[in-house]
């Protein structure tokens, strides 16, 4: 009796062993294939922006010591994907196509969030962190569809297209645009996090137009025409510009958040930073440049309130009316 | 097509979506509506503003940041009103026409023969089951599904919801929930099915898990009941149905506070997030339709609910008749369990049979009046008179119930756990098992709680 039971545990435990040694072995080798990944993504955007990937680059892009670096490295050599000099990395085409299918089921996953599940912006980068490594090609050309095939992510970087395209870098960073001259944000680099949640905490957006009216070594001062940033060089450097296109400024356009009750406006448009669903849904109900529409209805704490618009109230919160351009209409007393 | 020209023509397509101008998508919105509206002007004509001006005169006081709120309250408080000062006497009537019927039927079968425990069976339990939720059930019902049928029908609830937005914003959730807490208050099942109409994940999941604070219409009768024979009584008669309303309209408004701390919980910690984009349609005013209202008020909801209290309810009748017939020792079954439970319910202001009752009203919370009635009174027979009066003595006298015991019963009835039909339909909409037992131990969780400090604080 008493062998038997020995016998049980003895076989208990073993089988208790093989489950985890197997178990650890997958996710040791699901975080090997997630690391290579990474690192192929780091040597490629650091090729795209024109700068040299060395082993400090990896172990601090990656957050790993220089052991695991090392063995990286050899791995994308001897599978093809890598040729590393003495000076130099730089991927084959192969690490190269590999590269690219991991950005692109990122910047794909990023416009997903941001659009369609509504995460707040800096949050975006680490769920689609998460997902890319589990996003089949297939898949991502699927995702692609159903967003309406995405140009750029929502940092304002180009998404390459399933062919493994992708537009050569562009913009300037703001450290290095002219003083007062209009241009257009066109990237937010989302590294390091820290800068890229300064930048949205400042409320500095893709598509936004400012010029910079000062420069120091301690500082940026930029404008947007209403509000001042001020910014370390260092995060100011994470701002890429271009120059602003020539759109005649509309006069006297408000945001429809800022509309007076009882005032009618005429809907000029809604703001570029309005996307996917949200975008999607406001021109279903009507909100088209032209339409005419009434602040109608507030409520107890004036948020939301209620806009007439043809001929059916809908009520917004203020983030949503804030999205809406008008150009007020004289009141008709 | 061959697929070699397939594939041209995708690379063509895909080439040209490069070119595409990235306001495409409004221009073709924009020029959809441009004939949509050409095609209006030219199909129909304006006549006046007359309701037009109507309507907005009435969204006006409705929506009106002073008048919205209190207004809202005490419509609420009118319904309530209504149902309890309405429901009273034909629920007695019902009780005894009923208990009649069961006295006869069962002198009729001890008359002919059958052995006790048919007639026992039968008689005392499945058909006593029955009896007491259509009486008590049935009348309150019949008075408040029309009420509120009409409320939805006149266009008001979106209102609500527009008027309490600010509340649901502020503690991280979605407007609509207002919507689905209103579908709530017909059934919680329904109501988390209703969900739908959010569309962020995570603030529906959030609607999902705080439905069950919003007392469905089978925990209403209970409600009314116990603010009937226990707050009515506190004020001067003519009062007492005003009070007894207001008791459970401070119910419903508890439900709403801890329905919006739970949500703000919730997104604070294990669903965190920003409250995301939210547009709501008001509706035009419209003349409530008074055979459908009576239609879908009394055929889709009070015989729906009936129906499904009284599948529950027999069977349920039958348990209990069993588990009181039944003696182990001196006492019986239902005594046994009753008593273990007893220190738990006593430490939160209730008693073991109490607790027994909503364990066997798992199924549906209808019965759980009906249940803690027939336990209490064994196999004992209702003398005739007027029912209120009689369970108001025997829960006070023979089972020394306080006020307490019907705050907490009521705290308890609007916290508790959700009924097993909204179980599963938890797990059916967030397909999620995790979920489902966090929407099931949550509320369970603060409803002991909850009635532990009142009951210690009293």
């Amino acid at each position: 009796m008493d062998r038997l039971l020995t016998i049980a545990i003895v076989g208990v435990a073993a089988l208790v062993l093989t489950l985890a040694w197997a178990w650890m072995g997958r996710r040791r080798a699901a975080q090997g294939r997630r690391r290579l990944e990474d690192a192929l993504k780091h040597l490629f955007e650091l090729e795209y922006r024109g700068r040299q990937a060395s082993l400090a680059s990896l172990t601090g892009a990656l957050g790993v010591r220089d052991r695991v670096a090392l063995n990286l490295v050899a791995r994308m050599q001897t599978q093809g994907l890598l040729i590393a000099s003495a000076s130099e990395f730089k991927l084959t085409s192969e690490g190269e196509r590999l590269a690219l299918q991991v950005i692109r089921a990122h910047r794909l996953l990023e416009r997903y969030f941001a659009d369609e599940a509504r995460l707040p912006l800096p949050q975006v980068h680490a769920a689609a962190e998460r997902g890319e490594h589990h996003l089949s090609p297939e898949a991502a050309d699927r995702l692609s569809a159903s967003l309406g095939h995405p140009a750029v992510d929502p940092h304002g970087d180009p998404i390459p297209t399933r062919e493994g395209f992708v537009p050569p870098a562009a913009g300037t960073p703001a450290t290095a645009w002219p003083l007062d001259r209009l241009a257009r944000v066109i990237h937010l680099e989302d590294e390091p996090p820290i800068s890229y949640a300064q930048l949205v905490a400042e409320g500095i957006v893709v598509g936004q137009t400012i010029r910079i009216i000062d420069s120091s070594p301690e500082r940026l001062v930029l404008t947007d025409g209403e509000n001042e940033f001020r910014l370390a060089p260092a995060v100011a450097a994470n701002i890429f510009l271009d120059a602003a296109p020539d759109t005649p400024a509309r006069v006297g356009a408000v945001r429809l958040a800022e509309l007076a009750t009882g005032q009618a406006a005429q809907v000029l448009g809604l703001d570029e930073q309005c996307r996917g669903y949200s975008r999607r849904r406001l021109m279903d109900l009507g909100f088209t440049e032209g339409a005419t529409i009434r602040a109608a209805l507030n409520t107890f704490a004036g948020d939301p309130r209620a806009y007439e618009i043809r001929g059916t109230l809908v009520a917004l919160r203020r983030d949503q009316a804030s999205q809406v351009l008008v150009l007020p209409l004289e009141r008709a007393s | 097509m061959p697929r070699a020209e397939a594939a041209a023509v995708l690379r063509r397509a895909a080439e040209l979506r490069a070119t595409l101008d990235s306001q495409f998508r409004d221009e073709t919105v924009k020029s959809i509506y441009a004939e949509a509206e050409r095609i209006a002007s030219r199909a129909s004509h304006h006549v006046g503003t007359v309701r037009y001006d109507f309507d907005q005169r009435v969204d006006r006081i409705v929506t009106s940041p002073v008048f919205g709120l209190p207004l809202m309250a005490l419509l609420l408080a009118v319904v309530f009103w209504l149902t309890v000062a309405g429901a009273n006497v034909p629920s007695a009537m019902l009780a005894t026409g009923f208990f009649w019927v069961e006295d006869q039927a069962a002198t009729l079968f001890t008359n002919i023969g059958a052995p006790w425990w048919v007639t026992g069976f039968i008689w005392h339990g499945v058909f006593r089951g029955l009896a007491w939720v259509v009486s008590v059930m049935l009348p309150p019902m019949a008075i408040f599904f029309p009420l509120f049928t009409m409320l939805e029908d006149l266009g008001y609830l979106p209102r609500v919801a527009f008027n309490l937005d600010f509340l649901f914003k502020r503690a991280g959730a979605h407007g609509k929930q207002a919507l689905t807490m209103a579908m709530g208050f017909g059934c919680n099942a329904a109501g988390i099915i209703s969900t739908r109409v959010i569309d962020s994940p995570r603030e529906r999941l959030v609607a999902i898990l705080t439905n069950n604070f919003v007392p469905c219409n089978g925990r209403f009768p209970t409600l009314i009941l116990l603010a009937t024979i226990f707050v009515g009584p506190l004020v001067p008669s003519a009062f007492e149905s005003l009070a007894a309303a207001g008791a459970v309209v401070g119910v419903v408004i508890i439900g709403v506070i801890f329905t919006l701390a739970v949500s703000w919980g919730l997104s604070r910690t294990v669903l965190k997030g920003e409250a995301s984009a939210f547009t709501l349609e008001l509706p035009p005013y419209r003349r409530p339709g008074i055979l459908r209202i009576l239609y879908t008020s009394l055929i889709d909801r009070t015989l729906f609910v009936l129906w499904r209290a009284a599948l529950t309810a027999a069977p349920a009748g039958a348990v209990i008749w069993l588990l009181g017939n039944i003696t182990v020792g001196d006492l019986s079954l239902a005594r046994h369990i009753a008593n273990s439970l007893n220190p738990l319910g006593h430490a939160i202001g209730l008693d073991g049979v109490i607790l027994l009752a909503y364990i066997i009203a798992i199924p549906a919370n209808e019965i759980v009046v009906p249940t803690l009635l027939m336990v209490y009174m064994g196999t004992g027979m209702m003398d005739e008179g007027s029912s209120l009066e009689q369970i108001r003595e025997l829960l006070v006298n023979t089972h020394g119930w306080t006020l307490l015991t019907a705050v907490n019963l009521m705290l308890f009835s609007l916290l508790h756990n959700p009924c097993a039909t909204t179980i599963i339909t938890m797990y059916k909409e967030t397909l999620s098992l995790k979920w489902t037992v966090v929407g099931t131990l949550l509320p369970l969780g603060l409803a002991f709680l909850v009635t532990f400090l009142v009951a210690s604080i009293w």
